[in-house]
């Protein structure tokens, strides 16, 4: 313990010394570690786990996010119509102390590219902030359900929506924009947490002055020059350029940086946008409090395969090459886990953590990929094979977790290959704005998915259990010397987070998407929570697992036809103890 | 899954010069139940371009360029919207049912495509639909050896 404690007090922004039991926001902590410092659930008694409750929240679409625990409740927001629902965990059964029942237009159900998910709430000075689909953010009192204010943030006739969690930073309530696919200018705005009113915008492509990239502040480690943002794309072509924001959002207090990564160009023909198309596919860090961006890195300059980087920024400390730096560790779309020196913005480490062949490595000295040509697409390239990872990527939304007791990152992975087709494709408001066919096909291995155990200062994987299909929830790591994960067909399972040996499974009814969290009960003893409600991109794309539409039956999806003999909908939170 | 052979802009260039028609009747939606047993009345629209080829393919091409793949798949087979290729429908399978779920849009997502494409794009549309052919056993699938 000795040797958690002191790395622990080094950690600039990172899990949270005191364990007070709780789980205030989605990832646990600014860090964005999803480490509990809880043992009461170890690795010597997992096997005595079981199930203590469980909820159905009345909705069948895809549950990925995970509950907030504040104050002996538990808040819970459902996907579309997004109902937040409070658990009162002092009283047996855990009813409720009030729901929370928006209007949520469902036209927004036809711009959600990929299932009408929500990722989840964020709890700051008692409220519960968060967002719904049709581009309203909502500030809830978690004492008594009462809405507070309500703020349109997103234009669904515009194609933009809301699934993402918010993330608070003093008095700034910090949200962005989904729209990928259907041709948004990607963007994030700053909220005031007391009124709900919107006190900055800040997009990410077009000309310095609405990019919040001031000539004094903005200082990107690789790129120089004016207008990136707008010099990178054919004229007009950010306008309708994509570089959404759907993901997890991280903050250090130190440096009083907030970062979050962007999505894919749009559209996905890149012949329709020539140049690197900045700042889509990159993280970028800005000032919570005005939105200044002080820096920002591509990871996939032009991108030509859908490889967003919306996936989390983990911050740790690590000693890389001997000497100790601060950190972020992000694990991209296109099959590269990245260590970033998080004031900077200098890559550190780059390796591929899944299987990878559209670039050969990634040079430290430029930033730059260097890439496989022949993996290149565009309209005129016809039909490219092969390409590894998918445009699901190594990992997508699925959170990955960051144990200071092990030092090590825990990431759910895909592992598949697509090939890829693009058509030219016209701007169509509130439509789609995408034109591809990207059939997948098993990776190297035969499997689908892995969860694994990744060193972020050497850049090696540890151990990997493998998944018959992708592992589409995020990770827990807790001072247990435990992981939790949970699969598409339906287990949430329980690992030594040293040997990645599987110590407890359970099949929770339906496949999980979201990402387990723990806490400490009012009965003092420690709870693992998880929602079970298959969907997100699987809903699209698993053929037929839905059984809710009569008139809506499909023929089984080609690279697992077998997942709707394992899982269908669902939608239902489940509780865990001793 | 498909793959859209056409670029849209001139299509869409030529629709758009000729969308300004009427709007169409209201009409009667064979799976709904009538209260008392009486229908309402309605008027009854027919598909000018039913079973013709010709007009099938050009509407496989419309699917494309208006972006109806990116929501009901390649092939129209289901994706984030429901399959159109299944023979089932939430809103109704006869002409009129599937010209109204475009020309006006349906609730839970549906795009109205009246204000950007006339009648006879739609026409097309609904014959490129109306030409898929649903799999005769979709009902059951097993997974017994």
């Amino acid at each position: 313990m000795g040797y958690v404690t002191s790395l622990i007090v080094m950690l600039g922004a990172a899990p949270a010394v005191q364990e007070d039991g709780q789980w205030t926001m989605p990832a646990k902590d600014y860090a964005a570690s999803r480490y509990s410092g809880l043992t009461g659930i170890n690795t010597a008694n997992v096997k005595r786990l079981r199930a203590a409750w469980s909820f159905s929240t009345g909705v069948l679409a895809g549950h990925e996010g995970q509950p907030l625990v504040v104050n002996n409740t538990m808040y819970v927001v459902t996907p579309y119509p997004n109902v937040l629902y409070a658990f009162d965990l002092t009283e047996e059964g855990y009813p409720l102390k009030w729901k929370y029942r928006p209007y949520v237009n469902p036209a927004a159900i036809g711009i959600a590219c990929c299932d009408v998910i929500n990722r989840g709430a964020f709890y700051a000075q008692g409220k519960i902030v968060y967002n719904l689909l049709d581009g309203h953010t909502v500030a809830v009192d978690a004492a008594t359900g009462k809405e507070l204010w309500r703020t349109r943030v997103a234009d669904v006739n515009q194609g933009e929506s809301t699934p993402m969690a918010p993330l608070v930073v003093r008095d700034r309530v910090i949200v962005g924009t989904s729209g990928g696919e259907y041709g948004v200018r990607g963007w994030v705005k700053g909220l005031d947490l007391e009124s709900g009113r919107i006190v900055w915008t800040a997009y990410n492509a077009g000309p310095d002055a609405e990019v919040l990239a001031g000539p004094e502040t903005f200082k990107p480690f690789y790129d120089r020059g004016r207008d990136l943002a707008r010099n990178s794309w054919p004229p007009d072509g950010w306008k309708h350029g994509g570089a959404p924001v759907w993901g997890w959002l991280s903050y250090d207090p130190a440096l009083d940086l907030l970062y979050y990564g962007t999505g894919n160009p749009a559209p996905y023909n890149a012949e329709q946008r020539p140049g690197d198309n900045k700042w889509a596919t990159s993280v970028l860090a800005r000032r919570p409090g005005d939105g200044a961006l002080i820096w920002a890195y591509q990871f996939t300059p032009a991108d030509n395969w859908d490889y967003d980087s919306v996936q989390e920024m983990i911050l740790a400390d690590l000693a890389i090459k001997g000497r100790r730096r601060k950190v972020l560790v992000h694990f991209d779309k296109n099959g590269f886990a990245y260590t970033i020196d998080r004031a900077t913005g200098e890559v550190l480490v780059a390796e591929p953590y899944v299987t990878v062949n559209w670039a050969r490595r990634v040079s430290l000295a430029t930033g730059r990929p260097e890439l496989d040509s022949t993996k290149l697409t565009g309209a005129s390239r016809g039909n490219v094979t092969d390409i590894c990872p998918t445009l699901e990527g190594g990992k997508n939304q699925q959170p990955a977790a960051y144990s200071p007791q092990t030092g090590l990152f825990y990431v759910p992975t895909n592992n598949m290959c697509m090939d890829y087709q693009t058509a030219p494709v016209t701007y169509l408001a509130g439509t789609p704005y995408m034109g591809v066919s990207a059939p997948y096909k098993p990776g190297p291995g035969g499997h689908l998915g892995a969860f694994i155990a990744w060193d972020a200062a050497r850049g090696k994987k540890l151990w990997e259990i493998r998944e018959p299909y992708p592992v589409w929830s995020g990770a827990l790591a807790t001072a247990g010397g435990l992981v939790f994960y949970g699969t598409l067909d339906g287990w949430l399972k329980a690992a030594d987070a040293k040997s990645g040996a599987v110590l407890w499974k359970f099949k929770v009814g339906s496949g999980v998407v979201g990402n387990p969290i723990t806490f400490t009960g009012p009965d003092r003893r420690q709870y693992v929570a998880v929602y079970a409600g298959f969907g997100g991109d699987w809903f699209l794309l698993s053929g037929d697992v839905r059984s809710d539409d009569p008139a809506d039956v499909r023929p089984p999806a080609g690279f697992m036809p077998d997942i709707a003999r394992h899982t269908s909908l669902g939608g239902i939170i489940w509780l865990f103890a001793l | 899954m498909a793959v859209r052979a056409v670029a849209a802009a001139p299509l869409l260039a030529l629709w758009v010069t000729s969308a300004q028609q009427p709007a169409p009747p209201s009409v009667l939606y064979e799976q709904h139940i009538f209260a008392g047993g009486a229908a309402p009345p309605a008027g009854k629209l027919e598909n000018p371009f039913q079973g013709d080829k010709k007009s099938a393919q050009e509407g496989e091409k419309l699917f494309a360029a208006f972006n109806c793949d990116g929501c009901h798949g390649g092939g129209a087979v289901g994706a984030v919207g429901p399959s159109l290729a299944d023979g089932r429908w939430r809103y109704g399978g006869a002409d009129g049912a599937m010209f109204h779920s475009i020309f006006y849009g349906r609730p839970r997502g549906m795009p109205a495509f009246g204000g950007i494409l006339p009648p006879d794009a739609i026409w097309k549309l609904v014959t490129y639909l109306q030409s898929l052919q649903p799999a005769t056993d979709a009902a059951t699938v097993s997974w017994s050896k």
